[in-house]
């Protein structure tokens, strides 16, 4: 039943209630909100985002940190074998055909000995 | 029964002062007194002064150091974001006079050469107490600056009306 009341075993949820406690914060809220100063000039600095004190970018990219700046040192510091692997990466299929043979052949004589 | 008085009540609130922080260039000797009087053996918290995060939420901005060229712009766009009233306070003496960097190239302080100073706390750092005081007289400076906004609105709604 939607609109029953839901025993957890931890307490209930009624969805009636949940309305009244909604419209008693939304009164709270409201009230808070009438209750502070609106004196501020708008169109002035008191109206601008707070940017440490420098103006505010006006593209969000030009400031913008990318995530994988994150991994900048790990992908630097293993920059070698990431090169080698890449290196490796041709697209040529006979090249990764070659990688097979020579593994099984090594694999093979590594079996056999 | 916990009985509150209203009146009274919403009287103590403004005395709560929210601060906004900026260190125009200082050695951080100040900064550190300044973070010294929010520790528990000070704790200024408890009369309601706080460390805010931007100056639109200040009620005060508080700078330590003799501003150096470079923050010169930032200091005065700053001031410039909070909401009236305002006071600003300012920390140790390198803010208050240069001290021994007066005669640097790189300044363009002293703080009062910048922006209107209303309370001065002077010390190498200032001991929290210096710091406690200071911010007491800038209470007292922001209700009077207060009263007289709120007058001046009631005056303005009274021209309206009439
Ligand atoms: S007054 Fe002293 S402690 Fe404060 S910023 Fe200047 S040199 Fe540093």
């Amino acid at each position: 039943m939607m609109l029953g009341t839901v025993q957890s075993g931890f307490g209930y949820w009624n969805v009636y209630a949940w309305i009244v406690f909604f419209a008693l914060a939304a009164v709270l809220v409201f009230y808070f909100r009438s209750a502070g100063r609106s004196d501020y000039k708008v169109g002035t600095y008191q109206d601008e985002i707070f940017y440490g004190g420098n103006p505010v970018p006006k593209d969000g990219d030009e400031i913008a940190v990318p995530a994988s700046s994150a991994y900048w040192g790990f992908t630097e510091a293993l920059s070698p074998f990431y090169k080698l692997l890449l290196s490796l990466h041709t697209g040529i299929a006979s090249d990764y055909v070659g990688y097979l043979v020579v593994t099984t052949a090594l694999i093979s004589a590594l079996i056999v000995l | 029964m916990l009985k509150m008085d209203l009146a009274k009540t919403l009287e103590i609130l403004p005395r709560s002062i929210w601060v906004f922080l900026c260190n125009s260039g200082s050695c951080n000797g100040c900064d550190i007194e300044v973070v010294a009087t929010l520790t528990p053996r000070y704790d200024i918290e408890r009369f309601g002064m706080k460390l805010v995060g931007s100056p639109r939420h200040a009620d005060a901005l508080l700078v330590t150091g003799p501003v150096t060229k470079y923050m010169t712009e930032r200091l005065k766009h700053i001031y410039d974001q909070m909401p009236d009233p305002k006071v600003v306070i300012v920390v140790g003496n390198c803010g208050c006079s240069g001290d021994v960097f007066y005669k640097s190239y790189s300044l363009d302080g002293p703080v009062d050469q910048v922006l209107p100073v209303d309370v001065y706390v002077h010390g190498c750092p200032p001991r929290p107490e210096a710091i406690i005081e200071g911010v007491a007289k800038a209470v007292l400076k922001l209700e009077a600056l207060r009263e007289s906004l709120d007058s001046k609105e009631a005056d303005v709604a009274d021209v309206a009306q009439s």
